[in-house]
């Protein structure tokens, strides 16, 4: 070992306050942003609705909007609509997913891509798919007569489509999670399918069932695109604040709907968290994968109906496409580029401007979030504890209610942040805030899974906490940042709820046009707008697929 | 090298993982950490890597107290038991990734890296990533990674406990080789007091939080200070002071109130065709074969050297050779 010797280089002892300095930027950097653009304007919103016309604080505006029956009318909407959907998405969620991970048939990339669909499309285009189809002039009205798709019924279709995948994603995991071992130890003591179905899998899976619905309830509930689309006279909790705030330009009584909307989500949203807590205790190390064998009795009408299933959303998102060329819907089919030439103010320069918001709202957001985690996972219990809780709140906020709450924090007079008002910065600060828990809960996730021991071998060799980041945590974790990214990236190019108060003449996003283009009539070229969008979405998905490839190579 | 433990002690939360631990160890001897899952005894060892903190007492290398010295400055090896390849890292860059942090030059770091892999044996594996690599090839690479950058002081963490059997015993003795070679002061925590007995020059042996007592193998295996010792390294026979006086009055020299014989499988003699004793079942175990026996004073486990020609249920007599007292608790 000629070597020896070579080690008599001392480290540096300075190295220790370096750390903590970088520990400390990982942490403040990411709490400020949360403090200035999610908790100070969720502040101002709450003050907002107990302020009276006259001055001076009071629940007058409670008292209001509690006495107006249109409230009332709107919030009984609001629960009938949400409840149906998800009673609709979880068992059509349920049977997607079961065809999904524990049958064995043909075609299952097929059936989960169209059920997805919806993902990467603006939340309108369900509604136009529809309008499409069944509206006034759609295809099938033509054929079989008029169609009230107005109201309720279209509203529980287009969200039920929405909602269909987010549900589907989170009971597959849940699928996903059995153990092979547990179904052989009931097939050799004689259980049929069925009782294995019963006794196995539903009371595995419930904790998964329970957070679908919960989700779907929350992101249901807090539609705004499907709601302005084709909701019709049928009004509900999201349409009445846009109304009480752009139509009758009622800021404090839109603040309370906004916080009458955050009590049912917030609720959902605890329930949902709880779920996932116990379900995460039932996880078992040594479990087996299970891998599902051909089945006819179980598979062939499984298959089928899950098929169907997927046909619906790619017929609806597929009608968009296809219906952005035709020359006149129903009238003349035609194919032509004709829709493309928009009309609607500002041309495709909102398509660019969602570009970059999204490119922007995905880089601070990621960056943000694995500074935090980086931080939180190196912080002691009780100090992460409830800076985890802040970090889940995001996610129990509609969006409508986030995008008035930038109107109270930053288009106030008087505010010094008021420069910020009307920028594409904030509406990207606004969307990576309003996808941060989704975000945060993956990088957490993909964090934790570094082994520790990774970590502790660096330390023991002399590594600095960056380099121990960006040798050891970062290779790890850079499919997780890339996921994420991606996430962030895809959300902001279609999202409307929160983005719509945010917008001006002059800074506006690809989604809030495809609105006007609707509202205006001219649904064709909303369509071929909203084309446009998933276009550049589907090409994001490529890349990420690229990037994804790329960092896993040596795996 | 001279580390030294005093009086260290560490609680998380109610819970006491370690009260009272002091001993010294000097280069180039080898210790091990032994005793059951739960007992402190990889705690004391992150302790002493700097992983984390002891909430009273101190710890000194060579009269340095390391208490403020985090991990990274400490300069120890330490290996794990499993999965602590950088998996981004060839071999090569796993094993030079020390001297790279200590800002080594390039070539120098070559050189050290080609020596080490030459030592494990695995030179040919150098451009490999760690997930084409068996365990056995990993924890060589973790080991030639700890002593590259010539550790003061070597942690290894159980090192062998998820390798396969005969996989385990090869390593075993190459580690140890490696050990001589480099003349470093080793600590090594295992639960498997088969592999201390082989591997360590003195044990120090935990039950509880607490040292239960600390001696050469030799120490440990005949002249072990409690019942709980006694139980955890090695087979014993323990039997009550009455008993003895009974059945064994001769062994009866040293014995104290509040003690138990203990007595090794090999100090029993069977002599067949006797009284006093059946035999309950026989373990052929290869090199020698263990008979389980019903005996008037219990139950008792006899040792004899290659095949024995009594089978379950003949009847013998037993002669107990030599015993230890040990301390009830």
């Amino acid at each position: 070992m000629g070597a020896r010797g070579v080690m008599t280089l001392a480290l540096p002892w300075r190295r220790v306050d370096a750390d903590r300095l970088f520990l400390a930027v990982c942490l403040l950097v990411p709490l400020a942003a949360l403090g200035l653009f999610f908790v100070y304007p969720l502040a101002t919103i709450v003050l907002r609705s107990v302020s009276e016309p006259g001055g001076g604080y009071g629940l007058g505006n409670y008292a209001r909007i509690l006495g107006a029956q249109t409230f009332w009318r709107a919030a009984a909407h609001s629960l009938v609509m949400s409840g149906a959907v998800t009673a609709l998405a979880v068992l059509f969620g349920l049977l997607v997913a079961f065809a999904l991970t524990r049958c064995k048939i043909p075609g299952r990339a097929l059936i989960a891509g169209a059920v997805a669909l919806p993902l990467i499309a603006p939340s309108l285009v369900q509604g136009l798919g529809l309008i499409f189809l069944l509206g006034r002039n759609g295809l099938v009205s033509r054929v079989f007569g008029e169609v009230n798709i107005y109201g309720l019924s279209g509203l529980v279709i287009a969200n039920g489509l929405y909602a269909l995948p987010q549900a589907a994603l989170i009971i597959a995991a849940a699928l996903r999670s059995a153990d092979a071992r547990v179904y052989e130890a009931a097939e050799v003591l004689g259980a049929p399918g069925w009782r294995q179905f019963l006794d196995i899998t539903l009371p595995n899976i419930k904790f998964g069932l329970l957070s679908a619905a919960f989700v779907v309830f929350t992101v249901t509930i807090t539609d705004f695109g499907n709601a302005a689309t084709i909701g019709g006279d049928y009004s509900l909790l999201a349409t009445e604040i846009y109304n009480q705030v752009v139509g009758q330009m009622n800021f404090n009584l839109g603040a309370v709907v906004g916080i009458m909307l955050l009590l049912p989500t917030i609720l959902a949203f605890y329930l949902e968290r709880v779920a996932a807590q116990r379900q995460l205790g039932m996880m078992s190390e040594a479990a087996l994968p299970l891998v599902p064998t051909f089945t006819p009795r179980r598979d062939i009408p499984v298959g089928i109906a899950a098929a169907l299933v997927a046909l619906l959303p790619l017929l609806v998102v597929g009608v968009v496409v296809y219906g952005s060329f035709v020359w006149l819907w129903p009238y003349r089919f035609d194919l032509t580029l004709r829709h493309y030439a928009v009309k609607v103010a500002g041309g495709y320069d909102p398509l660019w401007t969602t570009v970059e918001i999204s490119a922007l709202a995905a880089l601070a957001g990621t960056v943000l979030i694995f500074a935090l985690g980086i931080a939180l996972v190196r912080l002691p219990r009780n100090v992460a504890k409830p800076i985890y809780f802040v970090c889940m709140l995001p996610a129990s906020v509609p969006g409508l209610v986030l995008g008035l709450a930038y109107i109270f924090a930053f288009n106030a007079p008087g505010t010094p942040l008021a420069f910020l008002y009307g920028t594409a910065a904030l509406i990207a600060i606004c969307n990576a805030v309003h996808y941060w828990t989704q975000g945060f809960l993956t990088t957490m996730t993909g964090l934790r899974r570094v082994p520790a021991t990774l970590e502790e071998s660096a330390a023991c060799l002399g590594a600095a906490l960056p380099r121990v980041v960006r040798d050891v945590v970062g290779p790890s974790i850079a499919p997780t940042l890339v996921s994420v990214f991606f996430f962030l990236f895809t959300q902001s190019m279609v999202t409307l709820s929160a983005v719509i108060f945010l917008v001006t003449a002059s800074v506006s996003v690809a989604s809030v046009s495809i609105m006007r283009l609707d509202e205006a009539g001219f649904v064709s070229q909303a369509a071929a707008y909203a084309t446009c969008t998933m276009v550049i979405v589907v090409v994001a998905m490529g890349m990420m697929q690229l990037c994804l490839r790329l960092v896993q190579r040596r795996r | 090298m001279h580390l030294q433990l005093d009086h260290i002690r560490k609680t998380f939360g109610a819970v006491t993982a370690l009260d009272d631990i002091s001993f010294t160890a000097t280069a180039p001897e080898f210790i091990c950490l032994l005793g059951p899952s739960g007992c402190g005894k990889t705690t004391l060892l992150r302790l002493i890597a700097g992983l984390s903190a002891p909430d009273s007492g101190n710890m000194r290398l060579d009269g340095l107290e390391l208490a403020r010295i985090p991990a990274r400055q400490r300069g120890f090896g330490i290996v794990f038991q499993a999965y602590s390849l950088f998996p981004n890292m060839t071999v090569a860059a796993n094993v030079g990734y020390g001297l790279r942090i200590r800002g080594v030059p390039a070539d120098a770091v070559k050189a050290r890296v080609a020596a080490l892999l030459d030592l494990v044996q695995l030179a040919h594996l150098a451009a490999r990533y760690p997930f084409e690599l068996s365990g056995g090839q990993q924890q060589r690479v973790a080991l030639a990674r700890a002593v590259a950058v010539d550790p003061k002081l070597l942690l290894l963490d159980e090192p062998l406990s998820a390798l396969d059997a005969k996989v385990r015993l090869e390593l075993r003795a190459e580690l140890r080789d490696l050990q001589q070679r480099l003349g470093i002061l080793t600590l090594m925590v295992t639960h498997d007091q088969e592999e201390a007995l082989s591997l360590a020059d003195r044990i120090v042996c935990m039950q509880a939080g607490r040292i239960a007592q600390i001696g050469t193998p030799d120490d440990l295996y005949h002249r072990p200070a409690s019942r709980f010792v006694a139980e955890f390294v090695g087979l014993s026979n323990l039997i009550e002071l009455e008993s003895v006086r009974r059945l064994a009055p001769k062994l009866l020299d040293g014995a104290a109130p509040g003690h138990v014989a203990c007595i090794r499988p090999e100090d029993v003699t069977i002599i067949s065709g006797g009284s006093g004793a059946q035999v309950h079942q026989v373990e052929f175990l290869g090199s020698v074969s263990r008979l389980h026996l019903d005996w008037t004073g219990g139950r008792l486990i006899a040792e004899q050297p290659g095949r024995t020609t009594l089978a379950a249920g003949s009847a013998v007599a037993v002669e107990l050779r030599r015993c230890t007292w040990v301390r009830e608790a």
